[in-house]
């Protein structure tokens, strides 16, 4: 997995690339949820990640419930087709922020 | 493939992976080569992935819980027999495993962790938990008609 974060203003953009399982999810959750700790709105971008399983879907809902918890949000952006389907298999689609 | 394997499967390959989370890229490019050879479509073979590398990644978290370092391996079979029913086999050496307690988590009650079990119950027909022959101490089988 690799990783872009840019900034404007209050919202932090986080560029996921590649696959997102338990061996990298520490990396993805040490990225996430320091932003979201600071109140950032964090938008994360997944048109790049080609492979999700439950440990990536853990860090989403994790930092979903912390940003609910110190008033901001998260919100998922291009999210990709494989990462939707994994998405919606966890019937989180109307619980995550999607966009 | 042996010669009772070809008599009864059209396809059957295995390979171990080391019990780390390392692996487990390793795992999901082992049943993608191998699901390459069946006549799926995609979306049902990035399932099957999943499912695979759910399961492989129980035996790490799981039957591998508090052991710090090993050097033990893991081994996966995926075989595809006559009748077209996917049999996918892991065995481990882990702690054993009482399937009975293999629960995954109340889907609506929305907190992380607890989602890999759920997965590979939407994604299989079966998931049954075995006693390993030795030198294995578990033996999981998940199977699915294609």
């Amino acid at each position: 997995m690799t990783y872009k974060v840019s900034e404007e203003g209050n919202i932090s953009t986080v560029f996921l690339n590649g696959e997102i399982d338990m061996d990298v999810v520490d990396k993805a959750k040490e990225l996430i949820m320091p932003l979201v700790e600071a109140k950032k709105e964090v938008h994360i971008n997944l048109k790049e990640v080609q492979y999700m399983d439950s440990s990536g879907i853990s860090v989403l809902i994790e930092s979903h419930q912390k940003a609910l918890e110190v008033g901001t949000k998260v919100v998922l952006k291009e999210i990709s087709k494989s990462v939707l389907k994994v998405i919606m298999m966890a019937k989180l689609e109307q619980i995550l922020n999607l966009d | 493939m042996d010669e009772a394997n070809q008599i009864e499967n059209k396809i059957s390959e295995k390979r171990e992976f080391t019990v780390n989370s390392a692996s487990l890229k390793e795992v999901r490019s082992f049943s993608r080569e191998v699901f390459e050879k069946i006549k799926i479509n995609q979306d049902l073979k990035d399932e099957l992935v999943l499912a695979i590398a759910e399961a492989a990644q129980n035996i790490v978290k799981h039957a591998y819980k508090d052991i710090e370092s090993n050097n033990d391996k893991m081994e996966i079979k995926i075989s595809l027999k006559k009748n077209d029913e996917l049999e996918i086999g892991f065995f481990d050496k882990g702690k054993p495993v009482d399937g009975a307690k293999v629960r995954h988590r109340n889907i609506d009650d929305i907190k992380p962790g607890g989602l890999g079990t759920f997965f590979i119950q939407q994604i299989m027909d079966a998931v049954v938990f075995r006693e390993g022959d030795k030198p294995w101490i578990n033996h999981l089988i998940l199977t699915k008609q294609l």
